[in-house]
């Protein structure tokens, strides 16, 4: 016989996603889903963006990794909290992984919350996880057709951090295009172009993650 | 890809619904999938038939039904239908004023069982 039940899968995801939404604005903690391609530069930013803030803002991270420990402990060494989360597989972070990981972290003590999500230009986008912004690196190495190709990232994001431009001279990408083809997916998208080597553009970024968070007590 | 969480929450669902109605097999279950839902349908078949095994769907078939993106326009209020999120203006007028209403779903509509 048919059962009809109707059940909405991905509404499942939303619904956790406004829990978690719900408790870290509770905790008044801003939260920054990061995001991008394996390698792309977004455990380089971090501990950059760290090493600015981190006698300003009290920050927390959790690491979103298929396996392994390695970027928790480059977090680890710097002193702030930080969660290992590993997905067995899964190649996204969902909101329920993150309400488990937000069981193991100081909520109280933490401001600014970063959630470095799984190496992947694809699925990631498809899951809210209660943040507050979706924050996206490209390293100018992957090539200026990336907006077009994978756009539903560039569509997400607030905000896009264009990393490793130390090397714009050893490739052939074309910044403006990027910025271009970015743009026409998101009108409202924010660019950053950085390098986490040099440390060229970094203070743009960390001055926005400080106007972002006016209101929520930070600075 | 993410399909293989996703069965896993497609047999969840549909085992709990079933033993709540006091029923012992799934035989099959009905989805309707948009095509910007981001779920590739063989993948999740695929993957469906792995996370199955040795549970009261083992014997479960997937019925996918893809629904397309729709959207309406502010301009000329129609509604369309469109291959992507990502288009720029309505296939009707070329306006720039339209909404995406539909094409994310991702919903167990049905399920057959014993
Ligand atoms: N030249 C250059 N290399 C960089 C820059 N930023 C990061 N890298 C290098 O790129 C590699 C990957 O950086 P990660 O920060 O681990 O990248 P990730 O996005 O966290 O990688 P996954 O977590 O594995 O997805 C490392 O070897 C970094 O040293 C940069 O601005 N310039
Ligand atoms: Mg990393
Ligand atoms: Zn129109």
């Amino acid at each position: 016989m048919k059962l009809r039940i109707v059940k909405r899968l991905l509404e499942a995801n939303e619904r956790i996603a406004e829990e978690n939404r719900r408790l870290l604005r509770e905790n008044g903690v801003f939260t920054i889903n990061l995001m991008s391609a394996p390698g792309a530069g977004k455990t380089s930013l971090l501990v950059r963006t760290i090493e600015a803030l981190m006698d300003k803002v009290s920050i927390g991270v959790i690491e979103g990794d298929i396996t392994g420990t390695d970027d928790a402990e480059r977090i680890d060494a710097l002193g702030v909290p930080v969660v290992q989360l590993n997905t067995e597989g899964a190649c996204h972070l969902d909101a329920g992984m993150i309400r488990e990981a937000l069981e193991d972290i100081p909520l109280g003590g933490i401001e600014l919350l970063f959630i470095e999500n799984v190496g992947n230009l694809v699925c990631p986008a498809e899951f809210n996880v209660g943040e507050d912004v979706k924050a996206m690196v490209l390293s100018v190495t992957e090539g200026d057709d990336k907006p077009l190709k994978y756009p539903l990232m560039f569509k997400e994001s607030g905000v896009l951090v264009i990393n490793k431009t130390d090397l714009l001279p050893h490739t052939d990408v074309d910044m403006d295009k990027i910025r271009r083809s970015a743009l026409s997916i998101n009108p409202g998208l924010r660019i950053f172009e950085v390098s986490c080597r040099t440390g060229t553009g970094l203070t743009e970024w960390t001055d926005y993650l400080g106007a972002l968070s006016v209101g929520t007590g930070m600075y | 890809m993410h399909e293989v969480s996703i069965a896993q929450s497609i047999l969840d669902t549909a085992v709990a619904e079933c033993l709540r109605a006091d029923f012992r097999r799934i035989n099959s279950i009905s989805l309707r999938i948009g095509r910007s839902s981001g779920v590739n349908i063989p993948s999740l078949v695929t993957a469906f038939d792995i996370v199955k095994a040795d549970t009261i769907a083992a014997g479960a078939t997937l019925v996918c039904e893809e629904v397309p993106v729709r959207g309406h326009c502010l301009d000329c209020n129609s509604d369309f239908d469109a291959e992507s999120e990502l288009i720029t203006s309505c296939p009707a007028c070329n306006g720039a004023r339209f909404r995406i209403c539909g094409g994310r779903e991702l919903d167990i509509m049905e399920i057959d069982v014993d």
